[in-house]
């Protein structure tokens, strides 16, 4: 699938900021499941940023401006061309060692009613994963979500901001037709509970084709460790192994570490100005 | 270990002087009635003029207080010293390799020598270090190991101090006053010099610039500012080393580089001295709410346009969990056995060894896990039973949050006091470099503790320091 991604965010430092520094997960790379075609991030002082590569691969700007003057807007545009590999991103790419992704992050804890019922599963790492998948999906839907607003609650100011879908509501008595939480709650849940289970996890940032149930987003789910597969993505929000409508942009231990923009002063934290995810041809 | 009389570092058990002491115990007999209680009146004369002054967290009385300084200084022969750094240099090679490992492929992990998840889970580890290519391959350029003696030939490492080990200032004033003090001495004994260090550390610091820097590196020492208890010593290695003094506003990213805010306009810098504590060091990828440290930095330090020292994450290396595994460090990494001995130590987690400390708490030291400086701790022989009750509570509360060690009989050397001459109990610092070869300075710092029977050595619980002489053959 060819897919062209235009992406805006923006972020505005404190007024009299002497210098605003940025860190943007913005890059996206080829790999086993994409092939960049074109990729641009602009934005002032872009010209200047120092690039490198972070500690789980991605590809990084430094940007600054000294001094900042206003809202700081970035945007991204690019095309990339996606093979759907059943979720199968396999072994390859820069990255450490999967068993870096066993770490537990204060974002990624999983209450035990979630994978209790895999512990000692006899059923193969890929079958586990599956019905963990299943089952993130089932509690996280249900109006009586175990895991209510992890994130907002555990995370920075720029979590949900940045992670885009809609957000879960707050209260006891959910109607049913409630919105589903955003992506980086299942992701969490999926990735907090498949390292409880000792399955290196990791969360993944990037761009999802929009269809009728589900707009065209900036997204996130995880990829989980396979000793015979590699890394295998999980979209619990969708149920579903991610395919060519999935863009995969960076990788981290979870949203705060693979978080698309950070910038000291943060000022009021980034906000999405808008993302379009078109198939081309 | 535990019930033993302590040894004596200068006497023998017949009284007798040892070897190492003889010279000292001569001049000590010429000394005239009050010659030592002058030397010590003028000794604090001569710290207060240099400065040298340290703060303690939480006294009421003013910030600033001169640390206690012993005018009688320990002595370490040549061939004791030679076994010492001998050992030392092992492990800070075997740990810097460790921190290599931890933050690349990982084989200590892979081959099950050390548990997973005491480092994965840990939170002294640094997942943002992984993959990171420091210059020379070099984590810990400074470390201060802290040893203990217990016996003539038996020495114990009690800590590794990879992350920014402080007290080097005390090391070499407390050299320069000695000097100032008893001239005279020196002629007779031939004592290793120290002065050396704050050159040997701008070597040690220039050596590990960044590989694209051309010319003279630029070297600046960070301070997180005045308020913080080893203020003096920053801004006295700063000096010595004629590198530039810093705190975090005066330093700014550009363009993924580094600079520092100068009256001729900004000026690059190629290696940090870091002073900070990892966590503080730069908003944008640690702590958000620091205001101590440099937004970018780190990302300026993984883009190879400055070097950090130490980096960030050696904490691994030192942490009181991972201490225990130090002789299995240096095997997997050198192939060899370690030569300096580890402080037995029990793990509080196993319910067996946690019930058999519980039973013996009042022969035993409890350390926090991540506490320092003798805060959080507590030595068992020298405590009230109510203590050793609350230690109790605490270790089933949080058993993984203490480790037990028994309590070592630490030497003792012969200390002004009061009473007049009396052994008091020491420990030793030696600071080492490492950069593009090893250097460990002679001696280092002896802290003393100054109360009759204590254990306690740090300057913050009532200990002082003494001038460390390693005699030359």
């Amino acid at each position: 699938m060819r897919i062209s991604i235009r992406h805006q965010l923006s972020t505005t430092p404190l007024p009299g900021s002497p210098n605003a520094v940025l860190h943007l997960l913005l890059t996206p790379q080829s790999g086993p499941t994409q092939t960049v075609e074109s990729w641009s991030v602009e934005m002032a002082g872009i010209g200047n940023a120092g690039r490198f590569t972070d500690a789980y691969g991605n590809s990084v700007h430094l940007v600054n401006q000294r001094p900042p003057e206003g809202e700081l807007v970035v945007t991204v545009e690019g095309v990339v061309t996606t093979v759907d590999r059943h979720g199968v991103f396999g072994r390859v790419g820069p990255g450490p060692v999967p068993a870096l992704f066993k770490r537990v992050t204060p974002l990624t804890k999983a209450p035990v009613s979630l994978y209790g019922r895999f512990r000692g599963s006899k059923d193969s790492r890929i079958d586990v994963l599956h019905a963990l998948m299943a089952r993130v999906g089932e509690v996280l839907h249900s109006p009586t979500a175990v895991i209510q607003n992890q994130s907002q609650t555990q995370s920075g100011q720029s979590q949900s901001q940045s992670q885009g879908g809609p957000t879960a509501a707050e209260g006891e008595e959910a109607p049913p037709d409630l919105p589903r939480p955003p992506a980086t709650d299942y992701a969490h849940a999926f990735i907090g509970a498949a390292r409880a289970l000792d399955i290196p996890a990791r969360y993944i940032t990037g761009y999802l084709v929009g269809d009728e149930d589900d707009p065209a987003a900036f997204h996130a789910w995880a990829e989980a460790y396979d000793e015979a597969l590699g890394w295998v993505g999980f979209d619990a929000m969708l149920g579903l192994c991610p395919t060519d409508r999935h863009v995969r942009l960076a990788v981290g231990l979870d949203g705060l570490s693979a978080q698309p923009l950070r910038a000291v002063p943060a000022g009021d934290g980034p906000k999405e100005i808008g993302v379009s995810v078109e198939v081309v041809s | 270990m535990g019930d033993t009389t302590p040894f004596d570092e200068m006497h023998n058990a017949d009284g007798s002087v040892r070897e190492p002491y003889r010279a000292l115990a001569q001049w000590l007999d010429e000394q005239p009635d009050k010659a030592l209680t002058l030397m010590q009146s003028d000794a604090e004369a001569i710290f207060r003029k240099l400065g040298i002054t340290f703060a303690v967290y939480g006294s009421e009385e003013g910030t600033e207080k001169v640390i206690p300084f012993d005018v009688i200084p320990r002595i370490i022969s040549a061939m004791e010293w030679r076994k010492l750094s001998k050992g030392i240099e092992q492990r800070v090679r075997a740990l810097n390799a460790f921190l290599y490992d931890i933050y690349h492929r990982q084989e200590i992990l892979k081959a099950g020598r050390i548990p997973e998840k005491l480092i994965l889970q840990n939170s002294a580890f640094c997942p943002e270090m992984m993959g990171l290519e420091p210059a020379r391959g070099v984590y810990a350029h400074i470390i201060g190991t802290d040893i203990v003696r217990v016996g003539p030939d038996e020495f114990y490492v009690l800590e590794d101090n990879l992350r920014t080990p402080s007290g080097v200032s005390y090391m070499l004033e407390d050299r320069e006053a000695m000097m100032q003090l008893a001239p005279d001495l020196f002629s007779r004994i031939k004592v290793a010099p120290v002065d050396n260090y704050p050159e040997n550390l701008r070597r040690t610091l220039e050596s590990v610039a960044p590989a694209n820097v051309s010319g003279a590196p630029t070297i600046a020492v960070l301070t997180p500012g005045i308020y913080n208890s080893a203020y003096f010593e920053h801004s006295f290695l700063a000096d010595q080393m004629g590198a530039q003094l810093c705190e975090g506003p005066d330093l700014f990213v550009d363009g993924g580089k580094v600079y520092m805010r100068t009256t001729t306009g900004p000026e690059r810098v190629d290696v940090i001295y870091r002073r900070i504590d990892d966590d503080y060091i730069d908003p944008l990828t640690f702590r958000p709410d620091s205001m101590l440290g440099v937004p970018g930095l780190f990302d300026a330090y993984r883009a190879g346009n400055v070097t950090l020292v130490n980096a960030p994450g050696t904490g691994i290396a030192d942490d009181k969990a991972v201490y225990t595994y130090v002789p299995e460090i240096i095997e997997f990494y050198l192939g060899e056995k370690a030569l300096l001995n580890n402080v037995p130590t029990y793990n509080c987690v196993d319910e067996e060894e946690r019930n058999w400390v519980l039973a013996n708490i009042g022969d035993l030291v409890v350390k926090e896990v991540h506490g320092s400086g003798g805060y959080g701790m507590m030595v068992g022989p020298t405590s009230t039973k109510a203590q050793h009750a609350e230690f109790k509570r605490k270790i089933e509360a949080r058993p993984d949050n203490y480790i037990v060690q028994p309590t070592l009989a630490l030497s003792t050397c012969p200390t002004y006091v009061n009473a007049g001459i009396a052994p008091r109990h020491v420990d030793l610092r030696p600071y080492v470099l490492m950069g593009e070869e090893v250097r460990i300075t002679p001696g280092g710092l002896t802290r003393v503790a100054l109360k009759k029977g204590s254990l306690v050595v740090n300057s913050s619980q009532g200990g002082g320091t003494k001038d460390t002489w390693v005699l030359e053959d």
